[in-house]
């Protein structure tokens, strides 16, 4: 039977390593209709498969690659694509996002969905060409970097256009926070999907398809595709990205006082312009590439061309890498920071989580909670770059100190202990990226709520943070504009951070892009709802209120799958650095998150319980989640006051 | 009216294959990259996308191993003219073109060439950097040389900013 949406490829291509079981089965309608597609639909499998049980790093757990309706046509920033399952770094919700040109060929290849169960007793990767699926042998695979693997993969299968997404050596030895990389450049960073992978012995995923993507309406979406694509061209601030990267945030940020400088003591670096975008590009820059169907073209290449680092070809750095190797450990040496970013794409690891474990020592070390006692002799000490190469080594193959570097942050406060937690900037387990709430209030609840943790992706709010007033006053009107642009004001940003969680969610499920939607902001809801109505040919998805619906529907069954897994309103917080030590110095001098105001905000506009964070019955049925809220129920997880009145006291509760 | 053709300038190529999806729409009316007449040819480790596609040679190979006429050359638009109806599939042209301009469609047992949409190309039109356009092939030398000229004067004005010259 042929699937009722276009867009779709209407299969799910379920892989089982333990078995050896490859099958086929068909994308549940039901799926699309309620949670689009990418990690809406893939939200909704790893509630239902992966239970609160699970070891993340145990055969039980899930690998689920996704993608949505849009992946793979010509819509701007068609390309995306995302890996969710259990993470193994925080034991929470995990996802990670990556462009380039893995997820259009799964499309091509005919799957919307590929989950990845069971573990492998010996390497292996996953071959799926042209409609062949197989599982092969990966033991000559085993110990490469991932540009080897990449290389060797495709010279195997005889197709240099063969897509591999791949794990290096962080993965294999399970390094928590390690990542996969698609072909040398692009990577699906966070949250140890790498790891995840090197559990199940699985080396990588090769894909090449030779099939179709349909759309429900071909001239109507053709028309409004190259008006996207205009959109995108004639936006200044777009065409800068296309100039300059993301690391141009690194001059933006120091403007605002936003630039995460000492492990997050300070939000300025005195010494920026040695790593800020105009440097990188005019010593290092060779060319100016971009994923699958996008008209920005923000990935560039550099090349160290002498000194010390001389040879050093990378993709990237992406701001991220910059200010978590950069100004975070106090590095203005921008070469040693290509270098760090080209191994830790070879090697396969998050650069945000490595760069802040990083820090997180340098800081150790600097209040004496470390010493080289601790460590087998190994120092890390503020910018000094050799030794971070070396620290990347010794996590990247577990030696000595690495070994316990390896796990993160939180982990690796918690065995040290000393007062070390102090130091260590994450929330539920992942490590802080790049921005920070006291200069930036949205930022700071996007941090404490986000379902993955320390997130800057999921809602990430930019109309205060960069001032769009016109933006803002669209989206939230006059009345609130003031409050909500003002970055250092608690003020609206519960529902900036709620509105814009909601929106991604959708845009996280289509897939598009961050870019061109979060910043520059030039795509919105209104967008989303055409698209996904020219995609797929539902009528219900024209109604901008129902992508609303959608994207509300997605975060609570997120926050549910956490919710499950023990999180509460604890949990949402950030490291007292941010609410309880005032920004020493820069443009943000003397601010603080004050956290529980923008909570209170959010749990509100959530319909979530104010005490404790979890989801109510009432708003878990207003969405269609009525089985959601039955097991959360049957695990004593609604909020008191929502459980049916059993004997005395059960009455009346306040929630 | 003067001759056109697609001129491509691999430098300015970011490697993101809406060609090939805008290509595969016109024809088929789905995004189908195995079935464009166009394709990105990719070196990923060295950062380079080269867009190969046919280039309606003048004395082209693939007309004069055309055993059936099925492929001619049409002297007024300058366009080599594919004609299905004629063809026997012997593949002949994909091994005389010189370029790998001429590609097979496994869909409809027939082959794969650019016939620039009928007169408007898509690549070139949905192409977001210029590194695909659509120009008169008398000018088109005019029009890669202003693009050359205009890095030129970046590097130039790069150069000569006043913080270097010390001013």
């Amino acid at each position: 039977m042929r699937f009722p949406y276009k867009g779709y490829a209407g299969k799910i291509l379920r892989v089982d390593l333990t078995s050896g079981k490859i099958r086929e089965v068909n994308t549940p309608k039901e799926w699309a209709r309620k949670y689009l597609g990418g990690d809406g639909m893939a939200a909704r499998l790893l509630w239902e498969e992966v239970g609160p049980g699970v070891n993340p790093l145990g055969p039980d757990n899930k690998l689920i690659v996704a993608t949505g309706p849009v992946t793979g046509t010509i819509w701007h920033t068609s390309g995306r694509v995302v890996a969710v399952s259990k993470s193994p770094l925080t034991g929470i919700w995990g996802e990670a996002h990556s462009g380039g040109h893995f997820g259009p060929e799964i499309k091509y290849a005919g799957y919307d969905m590929i989950v990845v169960e069971g573990a492998s007793s010996k390497p292996v990767y996953l071959s799926i060409y042209d409609g062949k699926v197989e599982i092969r042998d990966a033991s000559h695979l085993w110990g490469k970097d991932t540009y080897e693997t990449t290389e060797m993969i495709r010279e195997e299968l005889g197709d240099p256009a063969v897509q591999v997404a791949s794990i290096g050596q962080a993965g294999e030895n399970l390094v928590k926070y390690a990542a996969i990389i698609t072909n040398y450049h692009d990577a699906f960073g966070r949250t140890g999907m790498g790891a995840v992978m090197g559990s199940k012995r699985l080396k990588a995923i090769a894909v090449r398809g030779f099939g179709a993507v349909e759309v429900a309406h071909p001239d109507e979406f053709y028309e409004f595709a190259l008006e996207g694509h205009r959109r995108v061209l004639e936006s200044d601030q777009a065409m800068e990205l296309r100039r300059f990267g993301t690391p141009m945030l690194v001059a933006v940020k120091q403007a605002i006082g936003e630039l995460p400088t000492k492990n997050h003591w300070v939000g300025v670096f005195d010494r920026y312009h040695s790593i800020d975008a105009e440097t990188l590009r005019e010593k290092y820059w060779v060319a100016t590439k971009s994923c699958f169907g996008c008209s920005t073209a923000c990935k560039k290449k550099h090349l160290v061309r002498a000194g010390e680092f001389a040879g050093t070809f990378t993709g990237g750095p992406e701001y991220e890498a910059v200010f978590a190797f950069g100004s975070s450990a106090m590095c203005d040496n921008l070469p040693a920071i290509l270098r760090l970013n080209l191994l830790c794409n070879k090697y396969g690891v998050d650069v945000i989580s490595a760069g802040k474990t990083m820090s997180f020592v340098m800081e150790l070390f600097e209040k004496g909670i470390l010493t080289k006692d601790d460590t087998g002799g190994f120092e890390l000490r503020w910018g000094d770059y050799h030794a971070m190469l070396e620290a990347l080594d010794m996590i990247v193959f577990r030696k000595g100190f690495g070994d316990l570097m390896a796990e993160g942050v939180r982990a690796m406060a918690q065995r040290i202990g000393r007062g070390a937690e102090k130091y260590a900037m994450h929330v539920k387990g992942l490590e802080i990226s790049g921005q920070d709430g006291r200069a930036h209030r949205s930022a700071g609840l996007t941090h404490a709520v986000s379902a993955r943790g320390a997130d800057h992706m999921r809602s990430l709010v930019t109309v205060d943070q960069l001032a769009y007033w016109d933006t803002a006053r669209e989206r939230f009107g006059e009345d609130k504009v003031e409050g909500v642009v003002n970055g250092y004001s608690e003020a609206y940003k519960g529902l900036a951070v709620k509105m814009h969680e909601d929106a991604y969610a959708v845009r996280d499920s289509l897939i598009v892009c961050w870019y061109t939607v979060g910043w520059p902001p030039i795509f919105w809801m209104d967008d989303f709802a055409r698209l996904a109505y020219l995609v797929t040919g539902e009528e219900a998805f024209k109604d901008v209120r129902e992508m609303w619906v959608i994207g509300e529907r997605i975060n609570n069954l997120k926050r549910a799958f956490n919710v499950r897994l023990g999180i509460t309103k604890r949990d949402d917080t950030l490291p007292e650095r941010f609410t309880k030590e005032p920004m020493p110095a820069g443009p943000a001098k003397g601010q603080v998150v004050n956290l529980d105001v923008m909570l209170d905000e959010y749990y509100t506009l959530r319909g979530w319980d104010l005490k404790t964070g979890l989801p109510t019955r009432e708003k878990l049925v207003e969405l269609g989640l009525e089985d959601v809220a039955a097991e959360l129920e049957r695990l004593g997880k609604l909020p008191r006051s929502e459980r049916p009145p059993e004997g005395e006291g059960g009455v009346g509760e306040a929630g | 009216m003067a001759q056109m053709m697609l001129l491509i300038t691999p430098e300015l190529c970011t490697g993101c294959r809406l060609c090939e999806g805008a290509c595969s729409f016109h024809h088929y009316r789905v995004i189908q990259p195995s079935r464009s007449r166009i394709t990105v040819v990719k070196f990923e480790d060295r950062g380079l996308d080269v867009p190969v596609t046919c280039l309606q040679c003048d004395d082209a190979p693939c007309v004069a191993a055309c055993p059936t006429s099925a492929l001619w050359k049409d002297e007024e638009s300058g366009l080599v003219v594919y004609e299905a109806e004629r063809c026997i599939g012997c593949k002949s042209c994909i091994t005389a073109c010189p370029f790998g301009g001429v590609g097979w469609d496994a869909e409809t047992n027939s082959i794969l060439k650019c016939d620039w949409c009928g007169g408007d190309p898509q690549c070139a039109r949905i192409c977001p950097t210029g590194a695909i356009k659509w120009v008169r092939a008398d000018q088109a030398d005019d029009t890669k040389r202003r693009m050359v000229a205009l890095r030129m004067q970046e590097v130039a004005q790069n150069l000569m900013a006043p913080k270097r010259a010390g001013v």
